[in-house]
């Protein structure tokens, strides 16, 4: 399975979808254009975070029981350390935050301001950071750790968005 | 498979030694997958008065040093400075230390990572024989609790100045239940460079994962400045001044970037004093004032600092400033990312920091780098960087009008 996804992802083929994304995925050169375009058209929130980041793991399980709360609520975790991390590490914890079945990514170039480029120039690294995609494409970053309450409201705004265009559901 | 491509990947990547060290050891494959994608990638400089070029390196699990006689175009052996390999702190802003005291004797110092939650330890060892062997290395301070971010440095008279993050304010906060903002400034003197006294901390609250940076005011007056926590929040940088050798000063503002942040920047600050006394201070920001890499000067100890000045444009992701003062003569030099290639862009000012020359590229490189430091010999400034694709460069700064 792990060797699959591997290839696949090596060979750009196809983005494995969250349906098996509790091993976290190598965030490379170019992942980000994946990412992007495989949620295309989906309200996506990616919260990024790290395991050399102490608040991001204090917030971690508020994500998790939001997660449980929200079944519109179309997660993506991208571990953005600034050294590559064990993925074993990467997984375990997002495990243990009640994260262990979204989808999941993690830096695995040291090359770090190439990844963090193509997903904003003006980005130097900071973690945590939360990336809300609107259904339109409407970037809004919450710098920090993220107060819930706006991502909630977030939320509710897409679902009305939503209901105003009929399409499959989110998840 | 994922193992095998990975540390393939990895050997590619990094640089001979670090792998050869990998296969002497024997380690299992895991452990060197993760000790590999973890490992430290720096290189820090220091000119012995006579010329010589000395180099600490942080590798995954070494402090190896070398030495270079023709300005870093050849260098000597590489002296592991411990016996046994070392948990290395390899966060970004860490980095092992290297220092020549009048004496002619070697002073290293360097930081583990004594358990999984980022928990350090800071060694220091010394070489009476050029190198060739590295006393016992000790721990710089008595409390367990951690130490990170050691910088040393000389003062005029020759004496070693350590300062590091401190945990033991938090430490004790957390036991009694109470709450504590980051981690405390410490610091520490050695005559001798073979062992350190008592350690002080300075102050309290201060960002815990960004370098110092550090300057003297005078002999047995240092001037450190660090990212601090006002308010509990907001991390932006003060500059304090020694009264003397053990009685630090007061907090003095740089800028108020607002950077309310609860989180680790990983990016810490770089300070000069040029002979005038002025003070020269560059850093990074992402607060609502400003966000990038800025520049600010004072006249002296107790002035206010000048408005900053930005030196690059926020989506260029500018980082790592570094400033050398020689004589009224600042360096200052900083990294730049244009969606290809990292490159290190240098200013220099003749005028203490008033006016200074265009921006211009000194380096440049296609992967992942070190960042970038002055360093000064006979009144001639050197960038020192390493990076994977080039390795280690020692570059003259050409003095651009």
């Amino acid at each position: 399975m792990r060797r699959t996804v591997l290839i696949a992802l090596l060979m750009g083929l196809v983005l494995p979808g969250p349906a098996h994304a509790n091993e976290p995925l190598p965030f490379v050169r170019g992942s980000w254009a994946k990412l992007r375009a495989a949620h295309a058209g989906q309200p996506t929130i990616v919260h990024f975070w790290g395991l050399t980041c102490g608040p991001c793991l204090v917030e971690l399980p508020n994500w998790g029981k939001l997660l449980a709360e929200r079944n519109d609520l179309r997660l993506v975790l991208l571990a953005a350390d600034p050294l590559p991390q064990p993925p074993e590490q990467v997984e375990n914890t997002l495990g243990r935050a009640g994260l262990g079945t979204a989808e999941s990514w993690s830096f695995t170039d040291r090359f770090y301001e190439r990844l963090r480029y193509e997903i904003d120039p003006t980005w130097s690294g900071e973690l945590p950071r939360t990336v809300m995609i609107g259904r339109n494409g409407t970037i809004n970053v919450l710098p920090g750790v993220a107060d819930l309450s706006k991502v909630r409201a977030w939320l509710d705004e897409q679902s009305k968005l939503t209901a105003l265009i009929p399409t499959q559901p989110t998840r | 498979m994922r193992r095998a491509l990975l540390l393939g990947v990895a050997a590619l990547l990094s640089g001979g030694v670090a792998v050869a060290q990998h296969q002497q050891h024997n380690m299992p494959a895991m452990t060197a997958f993760a000790a590999d994608a973890r490992e430290a990638f720096t290189a820090t400089p220091t000119f012995a008065a006579d010329g010589t070029l000395w180099v600490v390196r942080g590798t995954a699990d070494r402090v190896l040093v070398s030495r270079s006689a023709d300005f870093g175009k050849s260098f000597g052996p590489q002296v592991s400075v411990t016996a046994e390999p070392i948990n290395m702190d390899w966060g970004p802003d860490s980095r092992p230390q290297i220092l020549v005291t009048p004496s002619g004797r070697l002073v290293v110092t360097y930081a583990i990572f004594k358990d999984k939650q980022f928990n350090g330890r800071v060694f220091a060892t010394y070489s009476d024989d050029k190198g060739a062997s590295f006393a016992e290395p000790r721990s710089i301070t008595a409390d367990n609790s951690s130490q990170r971010f050691q910088q040393t440095a000389l003062d005029p008279d020759g004496r070693v100045f350590a300062a590091w993050i401190d945990k033991r304010g938090a430490a004790a906060a957390r036991a009694a239940g109470k709450p504590y903002p980051g981690a405390a400034l410490a610091f520490a003197w050695s005559s001798d460079g073979r062992s350190f006294g008592d350690t002080t901390v300075a102050f309290d609250n201060t960002c815990e994962c960004c370098r110092l940076g550090i300057a003297f005011a005078g002999p047995g007056r240092p001037a450190v400045l660090f990212r601090n926590v006002f308010g509990g929040t907001t991390r932006d940088h003060a500059v304090v001044t020694f009264k003397d050798a053990v009685t630090p000063g007061p907090l003095r503002r740089v800028s108020v970037d607002n950077w309310n942040i609860d989180a680790c920047p990983h990016h810490g600050p770089s300070l000069a004093i040029a002979a005038d006394g002025s003070y020269h201070a560059a850093w990074f920001t992402g607060g609502d004032a400003r966000q990038g890499v800025f520049y600010a000067r004072a006249d002296d100890a107790s002035s206010a600092f000048s408005e900053p000045r930005a030196l690059s444009a926020p989506d260029r992701q500018p980082a790592r400033p570094y400033l050398l003062a020689i004589g009224n003569t600042i360096h200052l030099v900083w990294k730049e990312f244009d969606g290809n290639r990292t490159r290190i862009l240098g200013q220099a000012s003749h005028d203490s920091g008033r006016s200074w020359s265009s921006a211009h590229s000194i380096a440049d490189t296609d992967d992942a780098s070190d960042h970038p430091l002055l360093i000064a010999y006979k009144d001639r400034a050197y960038l020192s960087w390493l990076t994977k694709t080039e390795g280690y460069r020692l570059i003259p700064l050409e003095d651009a009008p």
